[in-house]
């Protein structure tokens, strides 16, 4: 065989040397595991086997660190609406008799603070394909975002300032989403100390697909040919999941390379094109080409449908002529899926391909045996059992859990409230997102009826989900939101996390959807570190707690680790995506407030749990406190509120989050253009600070259709004050009487919108 | 002729991304729309067997020159005359977005001396704000009569539809610009223009570009190539309304513009 790396002679200190040197990013066990191997077999292996293990074998590709921990709390949560979860690429879950959602969601982390423009870019693209290659058809993107502060005044070494990262990747995200057609309809930003090295860049895809037409990300027997469809594969991508299962150093830069580049008006027919094959019944199975390239694509197809493969490596169109065999079969170059197709339906789907414009080429077919060959030049480069290559290496590694004592440290209460509330509305977690949520188009393929920004035409708030009304003949709705709170996490990984379940359940609630189902994307520090593992330790039990109480299932995820640099790791990060069902759209209420006159209640228990609160940061006090959930309450407050969502009984409804009731309220204030006047003496006996901006869980603020208050109180079941009413233009926030907010609705409005735009432009 | 038989190309290549609510708005009107790519349009179609041409939004080719200008350039090139002879029988061509542009690239909007100019005679240019916009826009209507795709909107009447570009800024040559804008008016091709939501002309947000007297559509001087920036096809339904929840209306606002166009066919073919 052809370039050989003499593997079988190397000692210790040289096997590591070869993963170095050809940047494998294997550890020593591991290169002593491939020794063995291939001492067995008798050969040295080629550079292309060398790099396929690397690929193959990297946290991205097998999550050999993360499995045990996710299979322990999170994979393996039943419920009746799993169709096809967790396996693979996207989660398949039930919407109708007829139809199903698929969900995906991923990091683009690394990639994206090297190059954001390009590196959020291609996540977009390969999210959209991870739902593209379950058959269906995307209809909404989803981007979670953390950055260090947009104030930051200095930067380390090899680190991007904020204000560059993100404007780098929401231009990226826009420009791709956009073109594509694809809305982006839901998302956060956040900003955090803890991501001024490291950027977290999450992107969620959802789509829609006929149950009868879902493709498995895997071939059904020998003889089936495997057809490369979509880009020509370049340089561009080179070990981009290795690159993704490192920390990122001051000399990251020098890895650009492994950034791909993307192309959205290649992947716009390409999106039509294997729509139509797969709806016409033309395909046995299909899988996009992600990370690992070829290399990570042909192996999993083929052994997941318990065969092998062989590969005729020349055949791939390139962009660059000059590739090697082993760069051609790693490069994560964009823009293109693998098909699985019987011979007898070839001819058909090469039609239907050269009809969208869209290159398709056979390179190799599904054989008996479960090995991996691949032909290059005439000459056989590459030999290995599939179960090897594929099955990494999983470890069950040490992990710390720091144990988080709970207690707040004292301070004086603050006079002037009305200033702290303009003050919490203008920082920047709290304060309007427009400038990045006009940037996106939110309504392409008109199916976008709850809108990520609503309220007065001119004076929008934000919601709380949003909702895709997907299919024509049905008022079936698919509400979508997505959250994860790091103040939180960073005090208290386990009730940060589940604090991430509380709000997205809340979030879902408010518009009257049913939450369905979840997907995680993990974002965590270098595993190999006892304490960070034992903080994806902690929030991956927190989250299987919450979500195993309520029996709501996680089908899809990612775990990004080694988000760290020299000067430390990000906040744990377990960004959750919930996916709610609205079983009638036309029933669905927004967050700005409505009508004079209309009754203003408070549903659930506000606590003294300050830890993480966006008020306490303001101050610049510390506290433990992180709220904690309690399933039950949750699960009982959601369901009260819904069915009084579906008996028509609210105006508008908004969750309590960042900033306490007061945030809200004024949220809610400032898309409606109109004030209220509540008063807190009855939600219990605290100390006004706390009432108005602790941020306990499970809470909501409802506006009441005032002719069916009686009604509403009536039949509500759950924990309810009546707190005001709707009416004037100021908000008039009073305890017993003592008035401790007193502000015009329009000031609340300049506080809250300006900031990202003065940062911005 | 009846709705029913109405054949609607709805054209789009690479990049084309808005085609199927457009497809969507007609079906549901019981006309006979057809995805139509432009491929099969100059391979094996013919543009005589339709009585409508939509040309949707999106980003066709990518809109890395210059929006719609590759586009125009393909359809120019293989379809020049079967389009010409479109147009001057009467029949209705409407562009949406980018669809819009790629009618000013091809010459047939604002054709304010020809059915169809040699050179474009306006553009629609980068937004003054520099960045891709995705808002609600209020446009008032004020075709006197002469457009066919606002036929049955009342004169002066404010209806909201979305717009989401970034090349939208109206524009005509610097120093014919006064003179064109003029024959524009007097000419009954200007069909809506941005206002608040006084009813004012006002800037931005409401003017989301910054087009010159807040143009937001306009048709040729006989009225049956339209071009709008917004998109009436994402309102058909009142709940793609940005509003909904709290205003009322039975339909959504974009519905007209198609009944509209059917409504001549129906009674001119």
């Amino acid at each position: 065989m052809p370039c050989e790396v003499n593997l079988i002679d190397a000692d210790d200190p040289k096997l590591v040397k070869i993963s170095q040197e050809a940047r494998l990013g294997l550890n020593l066990y591991e290169m002593r595991r491939i020794k063995k191997y291939f001492f067995k077999k008798k050969r040295n292996p080629t550079a292309i086997e060398l790099q396929s293990l690397g690929q193959a074998w990297s946290e991205h590709c097998c999550y050999k660190c993360s499995k045990p921990i996710l299979k322990k709390f999170i994979f393996g949560i039943d419920a009746p609406q799993n169709i096809l979860v967790i396996k693979e690429d996207a989660g398949v879950v039930d919407f109708d008799e007829d139809h199903a959602y698929v969900v995906a969601l991923e990091s683009h982390n690394h990639p994206s603070a090297i190059e954001p423009y390009g590196g959020a870019a291609t996540g977009i693209g390969g999210i959209i394909r991870d739902v593209v290659c379950m058959g269906a058809q995307p209809i909404a993107l989803i981007d979670p975002l953390f950055f260090g502060p947009l104030d930051s005044s200095t930067v380390p070494k090899g680190v991007r300032h904020p204000r560059y990262l993100f404007s780098g990747v929401v231009a990226g995200i826009s420009d791709y989403g956009n073109r594509v057609g694809i809305p982006t309809v839901a998302g956060l930003v956040c900003f955090d100390e803890g991501y001024i090295g490291n950027c977290v860049v999450n992107v969620g895809c959802v789509g829609m697909v006929k149950k009868k037409h879902v493709i498995r990300s895997r071939v059904k027997k020998p003889g089936e040919l495997l057809v490369l469809v979509g880009g020509k594969t370049g340089r561009d991508g080179i070990h981009g999941v290795t690159f993704a299962s490192a920390e990122l150093t001051e000399s990251s830069e020098e890895l650009r390379g492994a950034v791909q580049l993307g192309d959205p008006i290649a992947k716009e027919p390409l999106i039509h094109a294997c729509v139509d094959v797969s709806e016409k019944g033309l395909l046995e199975g299909m899988k996009d080409l992600g990370g690992g390239g070829l290399s990570c694509v042909v192996g999993e197809m083929a052994l997941a449908g318990g065969c092998g493969a062989e590969i005729e490596l020349d055949r791939v169109p390139l962009k660059d002529a000059g590739m090697v065999p082993w760069e051609i079969w790693v490069s994560e170059s964009q823009e293109r899926m693998m098909l699985a197709v019987d011979p007898k339906n070839l001819k058909e789907v090469l039609k239907i391909f050269e009809d969208w414009d869209v290159p398709a080429t056979v390179i190799g077919k599904v054989i008996d045996e479960k090995i991996q060959r691949i032909f290059y030049a005439g000459e056989k480069i590459f030999e290995m059992d599939m179960e090897f290559l594929i099955k990494g290496p999983i470890y069950n590694k040490p992990f710390q859990i720091k144990t988080i004592e709970r207690k707040d440290a004292p301070f004086e209460e603050p006079e002037d409230y009305s200033e702290i509330l303009l003050r919490l509305l203008s920082s920047p977690n709290i304060a309007s997102k427009e400038w990045v949520i006009r940037q996106y188009d939110h309504e392409v393929r008109a199916s976008t009826v709850i809108k990520p920004l609503q309220g007065v035409l001119g004076k929008n708030t934000h919601g709380d989900a949003t909702v895709i009304k997907p299919l024509e003949n049905s008022y079936r709705g698919l509400a979508l939101t997505a959250d994860v709170n790091p103040s939180y996490t960073k005090i208290d990984p386990f009730w940060g996390s589940a604090s991430a379940i509380d709000e997205v359940c809340r979030n879902l609630a408010s518009v009257g959807a049913n939450p369905h189902s979840f997907a995680d994307c993990l974002n965590f520090g270098n595993p190999e570190k006892p304490d960070r593992l034992g903080e994806l330790h902690s929030s991956a039990e927190a989250l299987g707690y919450v979500a195993t109480a309520l029996g709501i299932p996680f089908v899809s995820g990612n775990v990004s680790l080694y988000n760290e640099t020299p000067y430390g790791s990000i906040p744990p990060t377990p960004t959750i995506l919930g996916i709610g069902i609205v079983s009638d759209i036309r029933q669905c209420v927004t967050v700005d407030a409505k009508n004079e006159g209309n009754p203003v209640y408070l549903i659930g228990e506000t606590k003294k749990e300050m830890g993480g609160s966006a008020y306490l940061k303001l101050l610049g006090i510390s506290s433990t406190t992180v709220p904690v959930v309690d399933p039950k309450a949750l699960r009982k407050g959601m369901d009260a509120l819904i069915s009084a969502i579906q008996n028509g009984f609210i105006a508008s409804c908004h969750d309590i989050s960042e900033g306490g009731i007061a945030g809200c309220m004024a949220e809610m204030m400032i898309g409606g253009d109109v004030g209220a006047r509540v008063d807190l003496g009855l939600i219990g006996n605290m100390r006004d600070d706390y009432k108005l901006f602790s941020e306990s869980n499970t809470r909501w603020i409802v506006e009441v259709k005032r002719d069916r208050a009686k009604e509403f109180e009536k039949v509500f079941k759950g924990i309810l004050f009546r707190i005001g009413e709707v009416g004037g233009n100021t908000l008039l926030i009073q305890n017993d009487d003592r008035t401790l907010i007193d502000i015009p609705v329009k000031e609340l409005r300049d506080a809250w919108s300006a900031t990202l735009y003065d940062y911005m432009g | 002729m009846d709705t029913k038989y109405i054949k609607v190309a709805v054209l789009l290549i690479e990049g084309t991304n808005n085609e199927q609510e457009v497809y969507l708005a007609f079906k549901r009107l019981g006309a006979d729309p057809e995805l139509l790519h432009l491929k099969q349009l100059i391979s094996k179609k013919d543009l005589s067997d339709y009585q409508c041409l939509m040309i949707p939004g999106g980003f066709s080719a990518g809109d890395y020159v210059r929006a719609g200008a590759i586009f125009a350039a393909r359809l120019k090139s293989a379809l020049r005359k079967q389009l010409m002879e479109f147009a001057e029988k009467g029949y209705p061509i409407g562009g949406i977005c980018n669809g819009f542009q790629v009618l000013v690239e091809l010459g047939l909007l604002p054709a304010l001396d020809s059915r169809m100019s040699d050179y474009p005679q306006a553009s629609l240019a980068i937004n003054d704000s520099a960045r891709f916009e995705c808002r609600p826009t209020l446009l008032k209507h004020e075709s006197k009569g002469n457009c066919i795709f606002t036929k049955d909107i009342p004169y002066q009447e404010v209806v909201l539809m979305p717009s989401a570009h970034a090349e939208g800024k109206f524009l005509f040559p610097l120093e014919k610009q006064d003179e064109y804008l003029q024959r524009l008016i007097d000419n009954d091709q200007v069909v809506f223009r941005y206002v608040d939501t006084q009813g004012n002309y006002a800037d931005y947000p409401w003017n989301p570009n910054g087009s010159l007297y807040n143009i937001a559509a306009i048709c040729n001087p006989e009225g049956n190539v339209f071009g709008m920036m917004p998109h009436p096809e994402r309102v058909f339904y009142r709940y793609t309304h940005p509003d909904w929840t709290r205003v009322y209306k039975e339909n959504g606002d974009g519905k007209a513009v198609f009944e509209s166009v059917l409504g001549y066919i129906r009674r001119k073919f």
